[in-house]
């Protein structure tokens, strides 16, 4: 964070400049060179204080070094990928999740709501889902804010305005950090039993879920709820570690584990963002019947029928096949 | 001239005293309540939830009573007026969904006494006459015979034949200078009149003079039930005053649920004064005299046994102890249910539900819980119920679930065990 | 006078009096409704009983504890963080020594800071989580609670962004919803902080004088 900090003025300049504080060597106070870039190149100045070839960005620190090897290439990284391109995954996701909308509508219930329903899940699963929700909501609003504040926020509200969200933001990332890892492990006890791939599931692949018309079998979880579960999980762990790694940098010696962690952490975290995005549309907007299940714990006879049909076998004894004889 | 609502509310907020008040003042609505009462365990209808049985007594304090509610009014931030539509669907939450069991008191984090609250809240009910008919026929009944089955004194003088008759022991009746005068449920009476011989016997063994009065023998207390002091106060005064009369030195209250609370300690409140006579329940005598060595216990009942702990006797009576100890000393094979004692499920009949036909199909719901619990002991073959009101509810409860298990009374069974005079003790 | 300088100064004392006196007389008025004194012999001592029964109702009873286990879990990671951070976070501690007490004591090391207060806003997060999807919460729920709680955690939040105080605004917001909550706690349901001893007391002494231990 420090480190971040430390390079957040500067980064803007793509040239390398001494910093603001620098001694004006023009003061006469001592008789020097007049011209501070002297006759060595630039790189030459900067293979000294590297001690190596930039190019070798594995080489670990060593004794005596004054820069690393790798800051340079993970400045690059951040500057010229992850902050210019990776805030776009998510609106591309939402434009996507628009567009679809619009072509295909809401997918209604076959045969429309019958009325009678069927428990999915029970309320410890569903404060546990609420509660990852919730968390996670709060982590990346704040983690966004941290990641494109200079290019989104600073441009119209000021640099003061800026600093002033970022840094409530950091505060609250760096918080509510440790909570999801709490949420983590409890959203995983409550939902991993059903979430095991299973051969009917790469049937649902093939019919590309019934997204685009067709019916797809399914038990508890379909393949796309188990692959966004893995996600979250995989994710999830992947985000988790790296953010303690940086909420405790004293943890680790070697500082290429923090440059790592920041970028794992700024990837894993913007691909669950945009894939909850999708998790989302399909939950309230895209899927009718779909909300009930999480919000109230049952969902429409005829909802279970269309889109988790063995389930539904499984759980009333009935077949999702036949008519209702009322 | 009052509208039933305006009655209503103003038992409400006269019956709100500073107890409860705090108890309206504390309440966060976790809903902890609600996974102690059998009835919304048995119906998962959130309305069953305790503290919301209470609404419309809470609004009109939060209203009319509360600190800062003449304020809030005028800001408009108090809450609405009770209306009649309002009282008249909870009707059936204060009168067929709670027996007062207390099991919400136990649960309650901030320990608010809902069971006992109820008890206030039917104070505006039974003034507006916003009453079961089934109770309010029990009242009718009690007072022409006194009792809220109708049981007249000479079915009772027919009962106390028979028993008289079985043990060969005289069964005195108006007894002036007895050490105790003893009242009984109609329950009893009639359903389970072996009790009266009970008794019989293990006051002779014990040594001491016992009478029923010819015109105090009921135990129950519908005003109680009901929610009604005046009504509550009256039936009590007949059994005050005949035992006064008689000047005995104990009223013994027998195994019935809220007949001890009723006398023990509503009764001194209710009629202004102490009485003359100190009032016992007939677990404790029994522990008493056990303890004297005065009813010392004899052959063991071998039946694979366990006890329902009747919630007024027990719970909201305080006598965990007393009945445990006998039953150690009187059975072989004496087993504890799962969650007996203190936080043992009430039958589901108590509080004036069982007089309650309209009440029926719920109460053989909730007693599933109660069921649940005998179906935890294996190889179960009896069950000692202390309390006459929770015999009868066992009686059907039992018969609904199919489930076969005799059901005995604990003086009863005391009475049994009893050693022979000539025979050594345990 | 700056926002912040009004936030914590005029604003907070008034406030301050506001939350006092308020308590104070709502504490009054439910104690003053009065009850009608018990003449029954007693079998044990009421007021031993008022003070059980507040010390008893804070352990959980076992049988009911797994299906409360959320609340249980929950409301004392709440309640104890809560109170942790308050009265050992640094800040609190000079803020409470600059302005009121004129002392101070030592503050939790940063580690300790983080650990409590994630365990407070998991815990307050949980039970607004149980809150609007139990449908028994639901249904005896008002916007007292909603408010309540919703407040509750924005003065939290707002602390957390305050943290390391690099900006006198997130500083001052955070006290503005201070002084709101401090304002509202007096009429509100937050006063079951101080009613539950008089509640729990009440139920101990009743049931305490019949000699009944609940």
């Amino acid at each position: 964070m420090l480190m971040l900090a430390a390079f957040a003025a500067p980064a803007a300049a793509q040239s390398v400049r001494p910093p603001g504080n620098a001694v004006n060597l023009d003061d006469g106070i001592e008789d020097g060179p007049s011209n501070a870039l002297g006759d060595v190149s630039d790189t030459d100045i900067w293979d000294n204080f590297r001690g190596g070839n930039p190019k070798d960005i594995l080489a670990p620190t060593r004794e005596g070094q004054m820069m690393t090897t790798t800051g340079q290439q993970w400045r690059v990284i951040r500057e010229k990928f992850i902050r210019k391109y990776l805030g776009w995954a998510p609106l591309v996701v939402i434009g996507l999740l628009a567009v679809f909308y619009l072509i295909r509508g809401p997918m209604k219930i076959a045969g429309g709501r019958s009325g009678k329903t069927i428990p999915r899940f029970n309320l410890s699963a569903r404060v546990a889902h609420w509660f990852m929700a919730g968390v996670f909501i709060i982590l990346g609003l704040t983690g966004l804010i941290i990641l494109l504040g200079r290019v989104v926020i600073a441009p119209y509200l000021g640099l003061e305005a800026n600093s002033v969200l970022t840094s409530a933001a950091m505060q609250g990332h760096n918080l509510f950090g440790p909570i999801f890892i709490f949420a983590l492990i409890w959203l995983f006890i409550k939902f991993v039993r059903g979430n095991f791939f299973q051969w009917v599931d790469l049937k649902w692949i093939f019919k590309l879920g019934g997204f685009f018309g067709g019916h797809v079998s399914s038990r508890q979880f379909n393949f796309g709820e188990k692959s966004w579960f893995w996600m979250v999980i995989l994710g999830g762990i992947v985000i988790s570690v790296t953010g303690v790694i940086m909420l405790f940098p004293g943890l680790v010696d070697d500082i290429r584990w923090l440059q790592l962690s920041t970028i794992l952490h700024a990837l894993g975290a913007v691909a669950l963002i945009a894939v909850a995005f999708g998790h989302i549309y399909v939950g309230t907007i895209g899927m009718e019947g779909s909300l009930d299940s999480m919000l109230k714990g049952e969902v429409d006879e005829n909802w279970a029928k269309e889109h988790h049909d063995l389930w539904y076998e499984e759980v009333t004894g009935k077949s999702a096949k036949e008519e209702d004889a009322t | 001239m009052s509208t039933t609502t305006e009655i209503a509310v103003e038992k409400f907020l006269q019956h709100t005293d500073s107890e409860a008040a705090s108890f309206f003042e504390a309440c966060v609505h976790c809903g902890q309540c609600a996974e102690a009462c059998h009835f919304h365990l048995a119906t998962g209808d959130p309305r069953q939830t305790p503290i919301n049985k209470l609404r419309p007594m809470e609004r009109a304090y939060k209203r009319d009573k509360a600190p800062f509610s003449t304020l809030k009014k005028m800001l408009g931030l108090a809450p609405k007026p009770v209306t009649e539509a309002e009282l008249k669907e909870w009707e059936e939450l204060v009168y067929d969904s709670c027996n007062m069991c207390g099991r919400c008191t136990l649960a309650c984090p901030m320990g608010i006494d809902i069971a006992g609250t109820i008890r206030k809240m039917r104070e505006g009910y039974a003034a507006a006459g916003l009453v079961p008919e089934g109770l309010k026929s029990a009242a009718e009944y009690v007072k022409k015979t006194t009792s809220p089955m109708g049981v007249t004194i000479k079915a009772l003088k027919a009962q106390i034949a028979h028993q008289e008759k079985a043990t060969g022991i005289k069964i005195e009746v108006d007894k002036k200078g007895a050490d105790y005068m003893c009242t009984f449920s109609s329950m009893e009476i009639m359903g389970y009149p072996e009790v009266l011989g009970a008794y019989a016997k293990l006051f002779k063994r014990a040594g001491l003079s016992w009478t029923i009065s010819s015109v105090a023998y009921e135990a129950t207390n519908v005003g109680v039930q009901i929610g009604s002091a005046p009504m509550a106060k009256e039936i009590l005064e007949r059994v005050v005053d005949a035992a006064e009369a008689l000047e005995v030195k104990h009223v013994i209250s027998p195994e019935c649920g809220h007949a001890y609370g009723a006398i023990r300690w509503a009764g001194p409140n209710l009629m202004g004064r102490q009485f003359n006579f100190e009032v016992v329940h007939i677990i404790e005598v029994l522990d008493k005299l056990r303890r004297e060595g005065k009813i010392p216990a004899g052959k063991k009942d071998s039946r694979r046994m366990t006890l329902h702990d009747p919630c007024q006797i027990i719970r909201r009576g305080g006598l965990l102890k007393e009945p445990r100890k006998l039953l150690d000393e009187s059975c072989d094979d004496f087993v504890e249910m799962k969650g007996a004692g203190l936080t043992n499920f009430c039958c589901g009949g108590g509080g004036g539900v069982s007089a309650n036909p309209r009440a029926e199909e719920l109460k053989t719901k909730a007693f599933s819980l109660k069921a649940e619990q005998l179906n935890g002991v294996e190889n179960l073959e009896a069950v000692v119920v202390p309390c006459g009101n929770c015999r009868s509810v066992f009686e059907d409860g039992l018969d609904a679930y199919e489930m076969d298990l005799e059901i005995i009374g604990l003086s009863e069974l005391v009475a049994e065990t009893l050693a022979e005079p000539d025979e050594k003790q345990g | 006078m700056s926002f912040l300088n009004l936030v914590e100064g005029p604003l907070f004392s008034f406030a301050a009096a506001v939350f006092l006196f308020g308590a104070l007389w709502r504490l009054i008025g439910i104690i003053r409704i009065g009850r009608k004194k018990d003449i029954s012999p007693p079998k044990a001592s009421a007021a031993a009983g008022f003070i059980r029964g507040n010390l008893r109702h804070f352990i959980p009873r076992g049988i009911f504890a797994k299906r409360t286990m959320v609340h249980i879990v929950g409301g004392y990671g709440f309640h104890l963080g809560l109170f942790v951070l308050v009265f050992f976070g640094a800040y609190h501690i000079d803020f409470l020594n600059e302005r009121i007490l004129g002392f101070s004591w030592t503050a939790m090391p940063r580690w300790a800071f983080l650990i409590t207060s994630a365990i407070a806003f998991a815990g307050l997060i949980m039970l607004w989580v149980r809150r609007i999807s139990d449908p028994v919460m639901r249904l005896i729920s008002n916007k007292d609670d909603h408010i309540g709680s919703w407040l509750t955690f924005l003065v939290m939040l707002s602390g957390c962004f305050a943290m390391e105080q690099a900006h006198d605004s997130l500083r001052a917001t955070h006290m503005l919803l201070v002084d709101i909550w401090l304002v509202y706690f007096p009429f509100s349901r937050l006063m079951h902080g101080f009613t539950f001893i008089l509640s729990r007391g009440n139920s101990g002494a009743t049931y305490g004088r019949k000699g009944i231990d609940l």
